[in-house]
């Protein structure tokens, strides 16, 4: 099964999975269909996949929405957003806002890769928005202690503007160097 | 949920045990006899007009209506400012980026800090009052750190905006919530940390959102109920304006006009997301019922080819009518700003000689171009700019996509940092940043209220960074004296009768400026970034100064959490 296959698979069983959430009451229902991807205890099934369990609640109803409006694209996500309203995607961000971040066990980075980190957050202003610790608030999101791979994808993803739901990311990224992504991605997964 | 019961408690407790004694002390307090200036805990209109000369309050976040920055009292001064010791230290809940410019009323201390908290603070010790902690709605935007810059009190009550566009008012004497009122809507890009200013019934707020594609306003909120009574919106329907090519100070922004009135044709005025933001406070002139402000960048920030025209009124000093909210007259400095070198520092009202001389109500601003604009109050008319207070190169060069140097940087030159005067001097002090960027264009569609910047500015790691305090002469535009400083400078200034100036730096020094030299004559290791504007007041008979040592955010300056409040040793 190529990795293709296995996303249009796993869509499909999301949309399916959505369908039954539709009729359910609870948000803790709504949200049983999440886990097959972001765990079922917070720890995401793949290093591919972002930890959204305490993540900030404006962030992740910013996400929903731009996964809604095809804005991000994500077969699965646009799939299980689409029909979702407002207020049930503020819910959802909200009930997994209020979950406690799960320390993931990575790595530390390199005294190297620190190095380089700290020159391109102070070039790039990093901290403006997701402050001094990098865990965010409101709208920007938590990064620190976010899935390596996750976030090493997402800088490619923004600075390839193949994610383009926030162009400044984009822009921003564009100006580093490939090197710098890699080490943010270390430091910030190992903080 | 146990220590919150343990609270519960011991709260009960306490307003019990508080109960008791106050049943046995209320004849004492009713019986104790008023001042003679009365009831001063109620902020009335007269006190708020008569602040340029209270030696006793500091009462609007800029000193007073014409917001100078210039404490009457003298009691510091250049004699004895050496014996300046810490009084106390209040310790916040929060460790984030501190901007609030404390005011006083009778003895009562109002800060705020980052995530919108308010506390009331006795001025003579730093006990703390009351504290209120805004329940913060689930979207927040703010390109700069989650900072706010204080309250305004007006009445019984004090007021504040908040990162998710709300205002709200709290009774002064408890810190209850009064009303709250939404402001505009957070999921478009708008958020507030700016200051209210209260005149006259009216609780005036302009709105950050430059960098998120917002329709820039300054409203008028009834203080006793939250009605919106005006808005006044910074980006007119037609923003077009006169197809100005070159900047305040004369020099070509090579504009390519032909392509913009192209653009114009294709996709028409781009008046609903143009951005221009109110960052600060508005100046009152009571005598003509007109506020003063300064209106922030266009959106997106670097690339100006989705917006043709000027943009009015981006980048501009702007007056309107207190009452009704109506346009008066306006100056843009830089029209189709693509630089995000725009006007952010509160402007002053203060008498300044015209071309010829002659005395005028002038109004000053500074850029983060790194002048000291000088205009003529009646029609807004620029007077004279004073030499750059920092180095300029390659103006204006346009941002490229590989990245254009150009200085300033695009935080200025002086930043949302307000000027103090002294009026006796004819001087305006002001702090600025050097900070060499890139400036990188990228075009982009609107993002529905996410960061647009159009591209990015980027410090240039190898070059140095520095600051300075600088204090020009605002009759003839000539730095009088200068002061260089290790880091860019971001926060505020403050003047005083006692010939001194106070402001603080990224390192943690806190230092008092002869008012005339510059001879730095005092100064005080706060522990972290000294980035907000310090204040002044006297309370019994004893004259303090009190600033916020808290980082800030935007230049990552080291955080801390506190309010000091400082005082001569006996």
């Amino acid at each position: 099964m190529t990795f293709g296959v296995f996303r249009a698979a796993a869509a499909a069983l999301a949309v399916a999975c959505l369908g039954q959430a539709a009729l359910a009451q609870s948000i803790e229902e709504k949200a049983q269909v999440c886990a097959g991807c972001h765990g079922e205890a917070g720890k995401p099934t793949d290093k591919a996949y972002p930890t959204i369990w305490g993540q900030n609640q404006g962030y992740l109803y910013l996400q929903l929405r731009d996964f809604k409006l095809g804005n991000r694209k994500n077969e699965i996500m646009n799939g299980i957003a689409k029909d979702l309203p407002r207020e049930d995607m503020m819910a959802l961000a909200e009930y997994f806002s209020q979950k406690k971040w799960v320390n993931l066990d990575q790595p530390r980075a390199s005294e190297a890769d620190v190095k380089r980190s700290e020159t391109a957050i102070t070039s790039g202003q990093c901290g403006a928005c997701h402050g001094a610790d990098g865990i965010g608030a409101g709208t920007t999101p938590r990064i620190t202690g976010q899935s390596h791979d996750y976030l090493l994808k997402t800088m490619e993803d923004f600075r390839s503007k193949a994610r383009a739901n926030n162009p400044w990311m984009s822009d921003i990224l564009g100006t580093l160097q490939p090197e710098d992504l890699q080490a943010l991605a270390n430091f910030y997964a190992g903080r | 949920m146990v220590s919150k019961l343990r609270q519960s408690l011991a709260t009960l407790a306490f307003t019990l045990s508080a109960g008791l004694m106050a049943s046995g002390a209320a004849h004492s307090q009713e019986i104790k006899a008023a001042s003679k200036w009365g009831d001063m805990n109620t902020v009335t209109q007269d006190l708020l007009n008569r602040a340029a000369g209270d030696g006793n309050n500091f009462l609007h976040t800029n000193g007073n209506y014409s917001q100078t920055r210039y404490y009457p009292n003298r009691q510091i001064n250049v004699s004895n400012v050496g014996k300046l010791r810490p009084a106390w230290i209040f310790q916040t809940e929060v460790k984030e980026s501190l901007e609030t410019s404390p005011i006083v009323v009778n003895g009562v201390m109002y800060v705020t800090t980052s995530f919108n908290h308010v506390y009331a603070l006795d001025a003579r010790t730093g006990e703390e009052l009351w504290h209120y902690k805004h329940k913060m709605g689930p979207i927040t935007v703010y390109c700069c750190g989650p900072n706010n810059r204080g309250v305004a009190v007006y009445g019984d009550m004090v007021f504040m905006a908040t990162l998710d566009a709300k205002l709200v008012a709290l009774d002064a004497k408890t810190g209850k919530q009064v009303w709250e009122q939404e402001i505009a809507d957070p999921e478009l890009g708008y958020s507030e940390t700016m200051a209210p200013t209260a005149v006259d019934g009216k609780i005036l707020i302009g709105t950050n959102g430059g960098e998120y594609g917002i329709r820039g306003f300054v409203k008028a909120f009834d203080a006793k109920t939250g009605k919106n009574l005006w808005t006044f919106h910074t980006i007119p329907e037609n923003s077009v304006g006169v197809w100005a090519t070159k900047d305040a100070t004369g020099r070509d922004m090579h504009r390519n006009i032909d392509a913009e009135k192209a653009q114009l044709a294709k996709t028409g005025d781009p008046f609903k997301t143009l951005g221009g933001g109110v960052w600060q406070n508005p100046a009152v002139d009571l005598e003509t019922r007109r506020i003063y402000f300064v209106v922030g960048n266009p959106s997106p920030d670097l690339d100006g080819s989705l917006r043709p025209g000027d943009n009015l009124y981006t980048d501009s000093l702007v007056s309107v009518n207190l009452d009704t909210g109506q346009y008066v007259c306006h100056f843009q400095y830089i029209a189709h700003d693509v630089w995000d070198l725009d006007s952010v520092s509160p402007p002053i009202i203060t008498t300044v000689a015209d071309k010829d001389g002659k005395p005028i109500k002038g109004i000053l601003h500074a850029g983060k171009t790194g002048h000291v604009y000088v205009h003529d109050a009646k029609d807004c008319s620029l007077v004279r700019f004073s030499e750059a207070m920092v180095p300029q190169e390659n103006m204006w060069t346009l941002p490229t996509k590989e990245g254009a140097r150009m200085l300033p940087g695009a935080n200025g030159g002086v930043e949302w940092s307000p000027m103090a005067i002294n009026p006796n001097l004819g001087l305006t002090y002001a702090i600025n940043l050097h900070q060499p960027m890139t400036y990188h264009v990228e075009s982009s569609n609107y993002p529905a209220g996410k960061l647009w910047l159009g591209g990015a500015f980027k410090v240039i790691p190898s070059e140095e960074q520095w600051g300075n305090v600088s204090a020009v002469d605002y009759n003839t535009g000539k730095i009088r004296w200068q002061v260089k400083t290790a880091q860019p400078m971001i926060g505020g200034i403050l003047a005083t009768a006692g010939g001194l100036v106070f402001t603080g730096e990224a390192n943690g020094m806190f230092k008092a400026y002869d008012a005339e030299t510059g001879a730095t004559l005092w100064k005080f290791q706060a522990g972290a970034g000294v980035n907000a504007p310090p204040s002044s007041y006297t309370v019994d008979g004893k004259q303090y100064v009190v600033v916020g040592a808290g980082g800030n955010t935007q230049i990552d300056y080291k955080r801390g959490n506190s309010i000091i409040a400082f005082t001569t040793a006996d």
